[in-house]
């Protein structure tokens, strides 16, 4: 008997050897890290993201991994963000805003064409415009609130006025609301497009890849490479894989802790690009025993947060709601500092001594952040329970119907501070000083006067406690020495991949 | 014959209907909705509201249910509220990594479980076949997931002979890639529904060994394994059909849990992705496909079964 188990394995492994050898056949192995050549404007560039869009249709779907690949390479808007979240000029050559903050004014490039052919003018903004600002399903409906007119005086002018300033406004054409869509297109945006970008959609393997091309006939400067392929693989260590073996040259969103892997190889330099992700530890602040202010100091002082950015391995820490890419930054370490003691004096005097909170998170955060505040929480007496969620559960427990103590979710958005201003999101936070100051701030024409009002808003949003901000992520990303020009910053939000070009190894 | 293949036709739609509004009712309790998370949490409750509208999300439930299944009877399985994709084509699509994943699983679980129960059941007094049951008893009892990393363990990481996770891009374009990538899941599933089966065919073998036709056989001068294999195991043979059609369900579930652990772009991996984003319309036509599939195999093998077994022939 043993002995036909034996052959049986020895034959098994011969055949699985025949099977890898005959596999192996096909494919060479990678070149190692050679001296970088000239750009080869014929390459493909390859680079592995984590989360693939559910669809291509961006007037309707909300959602990160949409505008980081759609923004900037398919579609375009008037005005765009640099990595450093400044607003510079798109379509539009050159933009002016009126004194009184109510009157933008744009010029519009000369020759621009959708894919289709079919050439741009004024009148394709306005039509994209008014139905954003119509229509409540389209995404960005609500930033478009403060629109009086949107008007074409010829076909390379755009005229916007407000009913009243709004210092977010001309950011928010940054964003899936101020694309420009051909009008009356029935091209099925959800598989397919039409946009003005240096790139074209050629396909769109779904749960693995998705395929651009240059496009030629580009309004602009055309892309440094023929073709890119964003691979979707979801898994991190998966990822690290298929990096070392050569199936990406760029690798985002890596695991800090698989980084060592891919820097060891020699054939990845690694970057550390700065985000406005606020890893946000919300607490309901509208309900008992969190509407204490003293419960929620508690809560802050007893968290370590150089530790905690510590475990996760990568970011730095956050004291308030602004973070550094956004204005009103603000150093506010000075608000909270790590201390146990005065955390558990803090809790006795609000008489919440041996207290039991949930910690609502989505179950894609992993277990890091939660095991940390588990452990933090435990030394200050604070029982930490954790409800690991689906993401769709979580809206509607948390988002929707604020039924939670603690809730942990990371909020990407950039000049998202608005959230603390609104008393009907899910913070539950209200605070009228709050309120007026940001309205303030929107309303200021001036940037440099509107980011102080801001600062302003955040510290007092700090002091009171509404939430802590556990860290402001950061995104590492290993690119392989052939690869020039890819963005560092910002890249989990836009990847604009225009100037990028990979050298032919020599 | 006919009558019967008639009345367990009619069992069958029931089956399908009772199923259907089963798979339609509980997916509906799930927490969440798709047009939140279209939306985005950046959106105001208007937005959500004329999302969840457009989408058709805020009709009554009786509406919605015989649409789906008006749909159904068109040949429509529905497009996904997220994607715009026809369920149909995508379920195609999936399943050329899922069938052959079970085929494969099927084959192994057989190539496995026939010989050794055969043997073990010979050998029932012998330490040998006292070995096998005590195995299969063990192997049967080990969960998929647990089978699974161990064969990733022993054969990507120490011996690196075929690869951890995923399916080649190319899929089928590149057959021995494919092939290559569906051989350790579908070993896991084989090796533990082999075990399962395995244990019954012994208990069947040694069934069929007490039967009077086969003592005669022996006593007319055949050994008692000769009178075993040439008499006692056809008979047994049918009763593997049934356990086997059984089993295929077995599997179709163990495909959910396997797609996941090897990252296999198949049915199952899908249906855990559409119900992580609440794309109802798609999940309860994938499980309505799968719940329907399960009980056309019982169906066949009720009808081989009727066939073939004369002792089941109505009088």
């Amino acid at each position: 008997m043993f002995r036909r188990t034996r052959r049986l394995a020895l034959i098994s492994a011969i055949a699985a050897s025949a099977i890898v050898l005959t596999a192996c056949a096909g494919a060479a192995d990678p070149e190692p890290s050679a001296p970088v050549g000239e750009p080869d404007p014929d390459a493909t560039l390859q680079v592995g993201l984590v989360l693939e869009p559910t669809n291509l249709d961006i007037r309707h779907t909300s959602g990160a991994a949409l505008e980081q690949i759609l923004i900037d390479n398919i579609y375009e808007g008037l005005v765009t963000r640099s990595q450093d979240n400044e607003i510079e000029p798109r379509l539009a050559s050159d933009y002016e805003v009126s004194t009184d903050g109510l009157t933008y004014t744009f010029t519009l490039n000369d020759g621009i064409a959708f894919h289709s052919g079919a050439a741009l003018t004024s009148a394709d903004v306005v039509a994209s415009y008014e139905a954003v600002r119509t229509d409540a399903t389209l995404q960005g409906n609500a930033e478009f609130a403060s629109i009086a007119s949107i008007t074409a005086p010829d076909p390379t002018t755009v005229q916007i006025v407000l009913s009243a300033p709004n210092q977010n406004f001309l950011f928010s054409l940054t964003g899936p609301a101020g694309l420009v869509f051909q009008t009356g297109d029935t091209t099925d945006l959800k598989t397919a497009e039409n946009g003005t970008g240096p790139f074209t959609l050629t396909r769109w393997n779904k749960g693995s890849a998705i395929t651009f091309a240059r496009n030629e006939a580009y309004w602009g400067e055309p892309a440094g490479v023929a073709e890119v392929e964003f691979q979707y693989i979801p898994d991190f260590t998966a990822g690290v894989n298929t990096a070392l073996d050569g199936g990406v040259q760029v690798l985002t969103a890596v695991d800090p802790n698989l980084a060592p892997q891919l820097e060891d190889s020699g054939d990845f330099t690694l970057t550390t690009g700065r985000t406005t992700d606020k890893a946000t530890l919300a607490f309901n602040n509208a309900k008992a025993p969190l509407d204490d202010v003293r419960v929620r100091e508690a809560l802050r002082l007893a968290i370590d947060h150089d530790a905690l950015v510590a475990a996760v391995g990568a970011g730095s820490t956050l004291y308030g709601p602004i973070p550094e890419l956004d204005p009103g930054y603000e150093d506010l370490s000075d608000v909270v500092s790590y201390d146990p003691e005065k955390a558990k004096e803090l809790l006795a005097e609000a008489g919440q001594e041996d207290l039991e909170l949930t910690l609502t998170i989505p179950s894609f955060y992993g277990t890091t952040v939660p095991k940390v505040l588990i452990s933090d929480f435990q030394k200050v007496g604070v029982t930490l329970d954790v409800d690991s969620v689906e993401f769709p559960t979580w809206l509607e427990d948390v988002y929707t119907n604020r039924d939670f103590d603690l809730s942990f979710v990371l909020h990407v958005e950039p000049r998202d501070f608005g959230n603390f201003a609104n008393p009907d999101y899910y913070f539950g936070y209200d605070n009228a000083e709050v309120q007026s100051l940001y309205a303030q701030a929107l309303a200021e024409v001036d940037p440099d006067a509107s980011a102080e009002l801001l600062a302003k808003a955040a510290r007092i949003v700090s002091e009171d406690h509404a939430a802590d901000w556990l860290y402001n992520g950061a995104t590492i990303t290993a690119v392989s020495p052939l690869v020039t020009g890819f963005p560092e910053d910002s890249i989990n939000s836009r990847i604009n991949l225009s100037g990028v070009t990979v050298a032919a190894p020599q | 014959m006919i009558r019967y293949a008639l009345v367990r036709g009619a069992l069958l739609v029931a089956g399908l209907l009772v199923s259907s509004a089963v798979i339609f009712l509980t997916l509906r309790v799930l927490p969440g909705d798709v047009a939140q998370l279209i939306a985005g949490t950046q959106a105001s409750p208007a937005e959500v509201q004329a999302l969840r509208e457009s989408l058709g999300l805020d009709r009554p439930l009786p509406v919605q249910y015989a649409e789906w299944i008006g749909g159904l009877f068109r040949g429509d399985l529905g497009t996904s509220l997220l994607s715009g994709a026809s369920v149909g084509e995508e379920l195609l699509l999936k399943s050329q990594v899922t069938v052959p994943l079970g085929i494969m699983a099927l084959l192994i679980a057989v190539l496995i479980a026939v010989p050794f129960g055969i043997l073990a059941a010979l050998r029932r007094n012998a330490r040998g076949g006292t070995a096998l049951s005590v195995g299969a008893q063990a192997l049967a009892a080990v969960p998929v997931v647990w089978a699974g990393m161990m064969l990733i363990v022993v054969f990507s990481v120490w011996l690196g002979w075929l690869p951890p996770q995923g399916f080649p891009r190319t899929g089928w374009s590149t057959p021995g890639k494919a092939i290559e990538s569906l051989l350790l899941p579908a070993l896991t599933i084989g090796i533990v529904e082999g075990a399962m089966l395995m244990r019954f065919v012994r208990s069947a073998t040694l069934q069929a060994a007490g039967q009077d036709f086969v003592r005669t056989a022996a006593a007319k001068g055949l050994t008692r394994t000769r009178a075993l294999i040439s008499h006692g195991i056809p008979a047994v043979g049918l009763s593997i059909i049934t356990v086997l059609g059984l089993q295929i369900a077995g599997i179709i579930v163990g495909s959910v849990v396997i797609e996941q652990l090897f990252t296999l772009p198949g049915i199952g991996r899908m249906l855990v992705a559409d119900v992580g984003t609440r794309d109802l319309v798609k999940v309860q036509s994938e499980l309505l496909v799968l719940t329907g599939f399960v009980l056309v195999v019982g169906f066949v093998v009720d009808l081989v079964h009727r066939a073939i077994d004369p002792r089941q022939r109505e009088a």
